[in-house]
């Protein structure tokens, strides 16, 4: 690169031009010259204010965390909202996508020591009718489109289970020519469960966790914020 | 398991507000003999007569949403059947607490402001280019 070999020779053009003519030795007049030292021209700038892009007026909002449950209309919308996450975290029907040995502790928790159906947790081998995809096991490269589509096929509201660390980041065949390096680079994972393989116990705390994420979804008050 | 009668045994034995309490919190309605409470303020109970194995230890969880990982580590030995005596009772269990140990027990903070962050600790193998340029 001109850069590297002749520091000194290197003029103020621009740094597109700079990287094609690697070899050429053109003469530096012809280079358009800057305004302020340090910025190279047709580097992107300093991004535009917000009002310009949306063409509205800055207005300060409070958080979502920082709203109080104060009168009547938010005492409404966090009440539907409790009854609706109730009712989701009440019936978690899996769409279970076992692909490796993840899938043999994940049937451990449909067995009665760990007993998911009294949690309303029963494993459903349609996406169209579950709520929640457990990918457990290593994901390939193969197998890829067809967990995509199983995802797409199930309805809304729906979340994702990664278990395994298979699951999460690649795991141990995270260096395998036919490995997705994680899940989640395919899906959008909501809990990620540790382990290789995670225990039963861990799935169902990861499930606990799903819930406990559940209720605290704020379905009715992010619309009316809207 | 359930049946009519236990629930009716248990109910009789526990008490009404008692009752809609566990039915708030474990589903089920069981009489025991309470153990002790934690630092935290869970409590323990124990029926080792008439509950099913695995079933005979159970805590009652200060807060409502409760959570597995509130349970304090000597207290998680007991009630997975570890150990046989509480640590309110095991000698073992009551020694100081060690130099590196933590001073209290910190529950799963998955979800809230106080989640664990991963961070790098290694540099950067590359770093951005940053254009500078001297002044003519």
């Amino acid at each position: 690169m001109a850069l590297r070999a002749k520091p000194t020779a290197v003029t103020l053009q621009p740094l597109r031009a700079a990287c094609i003519s690697s070899t050429s030795s053109k003469p530096a007049a012809s280079a358009p010259a800057v305004s302020k030292p340090g910025i190279v021209q047709g580097n992107p700038g300093t991004p535009l204010p917000m009002k310009a892009i949306t063409g509205k007026d800055h207005r300060e909002v409070a958080l979502p965390s920082q709203e109080g449950t104060k009168g009547v209309l938010q005492y409404a919308l966090t009440t539907a909202d409790a009854v609706a996450n109730w009712a989701r975290q009440g019936s978690l029907w899996p769409m279970t996508f076992g692909l490796a040995c993840c899938a043999v502790e994940m049937m451990h928790l449909s067995t009665p020591r760990y007993d998911q159906d009294r949690m309303g947790i029963i494993f459903r081998a349609s996406p169209r009718q579950s709520d929640v995809m457990i990918v457990a096991g290593t994901l390939t490269n193969k197998m890829a489109p067809a967990l995509r589509q199983v995802y797409d096929q199930m309805p809304d509201p729906r979340w994702v289970i990664s278990m395994g660390s298979c699951a999460n980041g690649g795991g141990y065949y995270h260096y395998s020519y036919s490995v997705v390096r994680g899940c989640d680079r395919i899906v959008p994972v909501d809990i990620y469960v540790p382990g290789c393989p995670p225990t039963a116990e861990a799935l169902m705390f990861g499930i606990f966790q799903l819930q406990k994420k559940m209720r605290h979804t704020k379905i009715t008050r992010m619309w009316y914020r809207k | 398991m359930s049946t009519i009668l236990r629930t009716l045994r248990n109910l009789r034995s526990i008490g009404l507000k008692e009752y809609g309490h566990q039915m708030q919190y474990m589903g089920d309605t069981k009489r025991g003999t309470f153990i002790a409470m934690d630092k935290y303020g869970n409590k323990y109970f124990e029926n080792l007569e008439e509950e099913l194995p695995l079933r005979t230890r159970w805590v009652d969880y200060k807060d409502k949403e409760f959570d597995p990982s509130q349970i304090e580590p000597g207290w998680h030995a007991w009630i997975s059947y570890n150990v046989d005596l509480p640590p309110s009772q095991d000698k073992l269990l009551q020694r100081q607490a060690r130099v590196w140990e933590p001073k209290e027990h910190i529950p799963v903070m998955t979800g809230t402001r106080s989640a664990y962050r991963p961070y790098s600790t290694t540099k950067p193998k590359y770093s951005a280019w940053q254009p500078t340029a001297a002044p003519r």
